[in-house]
């Protein structure tokens, strides 16, 4: 797929026939200086935006021909987010963010298992605690939780850790692995730290639009 | 509340509880001040049904009249009214003072003070209670120099031959109505001594007929016009006799009533406002409900449901204090420096349109915010700041 920004002359080829696929349970980094276009590439993924030519198969779903009302129920059943700012609402409580997904989706039963969840990402203290009384660490743990409460096939983070402590962020990295692991769920990770993720399934490089299997030779990286 | 921010909601609020408040306030006054006029004419003058003669004077006996009338089980009383012009004067500390066109009212005390309350407007001395006894408008009183009870004055008529008959009368009570519907500017006497006076015995101006229920006035009418359908009478609802002096007032409060209904557009203005403030304001968490499945519409329940609490809160809450105000100027009888105290009712019709329609603007007013909120990008919003 490819993604183009603007008119005529004012054109930026963000992604330039990028293709791949990715097998479940995959943990999967994808790599890049700022603005090389990964972000880009995730929102696509995550069908935040369209791409301009091409096409995003999702479980053998061709998702470039849903509808905006299916996409967003294409979100909200098989794909689970975590943001680099962990976006949560801070009118909610914790427990009320985890659960807002399967509100959204028509669950309303499903508390014991948000708990459950709280409790596997190490919050089961702070559940009733409102999301702006918490630390950034604790809410990006409740970033996952929400990502992972509607048991999505893929989980897609931006930038995770970029807003945390090297500490935090190795807690976090830890985190979204054991549960990729315990759940089999694809996690397709945008990063620029590479360094803090070590070892992982893939790593796909996005230079100048273009991908890349694994990680670039050092000459052609770009430090963020 | 999903994106709750308080400041915003209770300015959203209360916007629409100071639009119904002001319709509020203005029903209580206008429309209280237009029921207090009502009220007095009916009460001071005309009854609830007030029965003239299309040409000329009723020739009926009043005796006839007033037991015909209080067969009916709904009135309460009926009594005869004479009126003409006349000039007054008397002498006060030896300057003699006169005026001229003044309005005389010959009145049958007995049967008047049931059938009509002017008689509790005399602030000083009593109502007319013999031949030669006159009570004063408090108007009439000063131009002829601050006439007091126990002086004389002198009143001229011409009777039906055009003669001038002249006759002394004793000044047994001023009479002042708060709001000046009442006599404040008459001269008030018996009924027989105007007769006399105007040379028409027997002849009565008007039959005035108060009822237990007002409400049945039209009926009344009817049922009267029904039983002389031979006669020339006109019979009328203090209304219908009122128009004149009505008309322009109704045009008042039908234009008091936009300004008010214009208030309520106002706060219409100050919730798209406010909910547009709101979706700008949450921009990115619109994105975040969006980005984890939140469909349109689900976006757009959200601030509809938003309007409908700002509505049922506004609208509770100014509903409220329109009637606090309202039992309070009814309690305290208010009146304006003196006058006339209004005419307090709760027009609960009136009361819940107002609160229903102010809950449907509410929610008006937040369907183009709810819209726009629905339009933003979920990857476009995420990056607001």
């Amino acid at each position: 797929m490819s993604k183009i920004y603007g008119e005529a002359d004012n054109r930026v080829k963000a992604l330039d026939n990028v293709t791949f696929s990715i097998k479940q349970g995959e943990f999967v980094l994808i790599v890049g200086s700022s603005g090389s276009g990964k972000s880009t590439l995730l929102n696509m993924i995550g069908l935040l935006d369209h791409p301009t030519n091409g096409k995003i198969s999702i479980d053998g779903i061709d998702t470039t021909t849903l509808n905006d009302d299916k996409i967003s129920s294409f979100r909200n059943k098989k794909l689970g987010f975590i943001f680099q700012f962990s976006n949560l609402l801070t009118d909610l409580s914790v427990l009320e963010n985890v659960l807002l997904p399967l509100q959204i989706a028509g669950n309303n039963t499903a508390e014991k298992e948000a708990i459950d969840l709280l409790k596997s990402v190490g919050l089961e203290d702070q559940i009733y605690k409102r999301a702006n009384k918490i630390s950034g660490g604790q809410a990006q743990r409740v970033a996952i939780a929400r990502g992972l409460i509607n048991k999505p096939s893929i989980v897609l983070a931006d930038e995770p850790t970029g807003n945390l402590d090297s500490v935090t962020s190795a807690t976090i990295v830890q985190l979204m692995k054991s549960m990729a692991k315990k759940l089999n769920q694809t996690f397709i990770i945008v990063t620029h730290d590479r360094e803090h993720f070590g070892n992982v399934d893939r790593v796909i490089t996005i230079k100048d639009g273009k991908a890349f299997e694994g990680d670039l030779p050092s000459e052609m990286e770009i430090t963020a | 509340m999903l994106f709750n921010q308080k400041g915003s909601l209770v300015g959203a609020v209360l916007a629409v509880t100071i639009g119904i408040l002001v319709i509020h306030v203005n029903f209580v006054i206008f429309q209280g001040l237009f029921d207090a006029i009502v009220r007095d004419i009916r009460d001071y003058n005309t009854g609830d049904v007030i029965i003239t003669d299309e040409f000329d004077f009723i020739d009926k006996s009043d005796q006839s009249l007033i037991r015909w009338f209080e067969r009916i089980p709904v009135v309460q009383a009926a009594t005869p009214r004479l009126s003409t012009t006349s000039e007054m004067n008397m002498t006060k500390n030896g300057k003699l003072i006169e005026e001229t066109k003044i309005s005389l009212v010959g009145v049958d005390p007995f049967n008047d003070i049931r059938a009509s309350t002017v008689h509790e407007t005399v602030t000083e001395g009593s109502y007319v209670f013999s031949r030669n006894s006159m009570v004063l408008g408090s108007n009439v009183a000063r131009d002829l120099g601050g006439a007091q009870v126990g002086d004389s004055v002198k009143v001229l008529v011409n009777d039906r031959w055009g003669q001038d008959q002249i006759r002394r009368f004793v000044v047994t009570g001023i009479a002042d109505s708060p709001g000046g519907q009442g006599f404040d500017y008459s001269g008030v006497i018996h009924i027989d001594t105007l007769r006399d006076m105007m040379s028409r015995h027997g002849d009565t101006g008007s039959f005035m007929v108060k009822l237990h229920d007002s409400s049945k006035a039209f009926e009344v009418k009817e049922f009267f016009l029904r039983s002389f359908p031979n006669e020339d009478f006109i019979a009328e609802t203090t209304e219908e006799a009122s128009e004149a002096q009505l008309e322009g007032f109704r045009s008042g409060i039908a234009m008091i009533n936009m300004i008010g209904y214009f208030g309520m557009m106002a706060s219409a203005f100050a919730i798209v406002t406010i909910q547009m403030m709101l979706v700008n304001g949450k921009t990115r968490q619109i994105g975040v409900m969006r980005s984890i499945g939140a469909k349109r519409k689900d976006i757009l329940i959200i601030f509809i449901f938003q309007g409908m609490i700002i509505g049922a809160i506004g609208a509770g809450v100014g509903t409220a204090a329109g009637l606090g105000y309202t039992v309070y100027a009814k309690e305290t009888k208010m009146s304006f420096n003196g006058s006339l105290p209004l005419e307090v009712t709760y027009n609960w019709e009136k009361i819940i349109q107002t609160a229903l329609m102010s809950f449907i603007l509410a929610i008006i007013a937040s369907l183009y915010p709810s819209y726009r909120a629905t339009k933003l990008l979920p990857v476009e919003a995420m990056r607001t700041v």
